[in-house]
């Protein structure tokens, strides 16, 4: 078990950006985003058999001529003066049914992408995913940055549209990043590695749709695009957004009527009138999750 | 007794080559468990070994099976006098890859097995008055050689269909061809409405490939009078029933019955037999 380098690129102090499926996809279509505007050059791969069950067998004329495994992947390309590492994995590597990594296989998985990182002496590593937040998605979602040291706190905090967990009110700085694009976090502040994580917001109301959410993962490139000193161009996304916020019009309009009200509050306020209802409470903000959650328990019926 | 990773052998069988028959439990029909079981009673398999379960079953209590609680199973058979092995196991939960490689390394290392035939059930919505075909996948052209003198179906297309997975025995399968095991997988179709029962046609279908292939000389006249048996259950159940009759008759027919009808038609088989013993 372990990673296939198909090649030795030489490379100076790169920067490694690394992410794995989850809501909304937020941080694999901003990392694929990147290896095609870049043209990054596949490099190198972690090994599936002890991670996957294969995903696809081809049988011709009586004969098993291949079988496919989720891919885990290392993309290289210079972006200026600047080298660039992608990481893309297909999939989470579970344990069972969990949609997300954990336990041994992700630890495992985790240190594998780090020994990368290492090998070709990685300054820092960023991982992306999503922050189901109380937002609405006609807002520009925010990006909420993680470090895994105290040293790069005033760092991220500086960048535009980025806000730490400390921001987020009601949270006091605490909160869990599932899957392994928290946990290479983790590893990496074990192995020395200087590493942050920027989640898109996805609205809270969109969390149990199977849509992609383009709209963060836009964010996540914008603030990727100050972290590293690099122009991103964003339009590659258009179309794919475009297309989803169809789907999210067309799936609010259906929501009951008394749920859409409350959801309508999270829209930024232009102005103030007497009369209106103000910003939502914690009570509010319970009621809008729990009702939400059984929304889709109940087959998302509208009215 | 060795012990080399999961797997613990209680003897090393005295091969200096053979075939691995490999079956799985819970598979449709009871297949699996039924040709591996007559197969061992057969040719006087005795056990020499097993894989243990920790790494690859959930462990989180026990499965009752015919009022009796067991834990997984996953044990390897010997007969000698016709150098074959025997693999019979639950299916792994998980580390499908490990588990399925150490059952190699004894196939490879302890047993020198030349050739793998790997037997699995599949779901077929034909009537069971249909004759049963025997479906083949090769690890490549040069296992499939030489299979042509049977009566097998040898040309099979098949792409995993989106959302679903590739079954345990192709990724077998696959994992022997990395190791240059010659392997094949066997296929037989199993009336939908037979999955949960037996079916003694599926059963002789793959002991007579065996026999033949295998040259083992085993007297199958039994399973004549199984499958009789179950027939006659069969034909009084669709006497007594209208709706079962009209079900499988239109089956034979080739035309598909509808989801609730398919269910139907499974609930009112399983009484019918259950009530028969």
């Amino acid at each position: 078990m372990g990673i296939k380098l198909y090649r030795e690129p030489r490379i100076e102090n790169p920067v490694l950006v690394a992410s794995w499926p989850g809501i909304g996809n937020i941080g694999i279509i901003a990392v694929d985003a990147l290896r095609q505007i870049f043209e990054a050059e596949e490099f190198a791969e972690i090994e599936p058999w002890h991670f996957f069950y294969p995903k696809r067998v081809l049988i011709r004329n009586g004969v098993l001529e291949s079988m496919e495994f989720p891919t885990s992947k290392f993309y290289i390309s210079r972006v200026g003066s600047k080298d660039l590492i992608l990481f893309i994995g297909e999939e989470q590597p579970g344990e069972g049914v969990r949609a997300y990594a954990a336990g041994k296989k992700a630890y495992r998985m985790a240190n594998l992408v780090l020994d990368v990182a290492e090998r070709f002496r990685c300054e820092r590593i960023y991982t992306s995913g999503a922050a189901v937040a109380l937002t609405h998605h006609t807002m520009k979602p925010r990006v909420w940055a993680v470090p895994n040291t105290e040293r790069l706190l005033q760092e991220v905090g500086e960048y535009q549209n980025a806000i730490l967990m400390s921001d987020i009110e009601g949270r006091g700085g605490q909160g869990n990043i599932t899957g392994l694009n928290g946990l290479l976090l983790g590893v990496a502040r074990k192995r020395g590695v200087d590493a942050v994580c920027l989640m898109g917001e996805t609205p809270v109301y969109l969390q149990g749709l199977p849509v992609s959410y383009p709209k963060a993962s836009k964010s996540v490139l914008g603030v990727l695009g100050q972290c590293l000193g690099i122009q991103v161009s964003l339009h590659g996304l258009d179309e794919m957004e475009r297309e989803v916020e169809r789907a999210v019009e067309e799936f609010y309009r259906q929501l009951p009527s008394e749920m859409r009200e409350q959801l309508d509050r999270l829209k930024p306020a232009p102005y103030a009138e007497p009369g209106d209802l103000g910003p939502i409470t914690e009570d509010e903000e319970r009621r809008i999750m729990e009702d939400v959650e059984r929304f889709f328990k109940e087959g998302g019926q509208g009215d | 007794m060795s012990q080399s990773g999961s797997v613990k052998l209680h003897s090393e069988p005295a091969l200096s080559r053979s075939s691995m028959l490999v079956g799985w439990s819970e598979d449709a029909g009871n297949l699996g468990e039924e040709v591996t079981e007559y197969l061992n009673r057969a040719l006087r398999g005795h056990e020499f070994g097993e894989v243990d379960p920790q790494s690859f079953f959930p462990l989180s209590g026990v499965a009752v099976r015919k009022d009796v609680a067991r834990v997984p199973e996953s044990k390897f058979f010997v007969c000698p006098s016709h150098a074959i092995v025997i693999f019979r196991s639950d299916p792994p939960r998980s580390e499908w890859y490990g588990f399925l490689d150490s059952v190699l390394d004894v196939a490879e290392h302890h047993c020198h097995s030349e050739q793998l035939y790997i037997l699995g059930a599949m779901v077929s919505f034909s009537a069971h008055t249909a004759p049963r075909q025997l479906f083949v996948v090769a690890n490549s052209a040069e296992a499939k050689e030489g299979l042509s003198q049977y009566d097998l179906v040898t040309d099979m297309d098949y792409q995993t269909p989106p959302g679903q997975r590739p079954t345990l025995n192709s990724y077998l399968l696959w994992i022997a061809k990395g190791r240059r095991i010659s392997g094949v997988s066997l296929w037989i179709p199993i009336p939908f409405y037979l999955v949960a029962a037996e079916d003694p046609q599926a059963k002789k279908k793959a002991l007579l490939f065996f026999n033949d292939r295998l040259n083992l000389k085993m007297d199958l006249s039994d399973l004549d009078r199984e499958i009789q048996d179950q027939n006659e259950k069969l034909a009084r159940a669709r006497s007594r029933s209208t709706e079962i009759d009209d079900y499988i008759r239109r089956l034979e027919g080739n035309l598909m019955l509808t989801d609730e009808e398919n269910r139907e038609l499974i609930r009112k088989i399983e009484q019918a037999l259950s009530e028969e013993g």
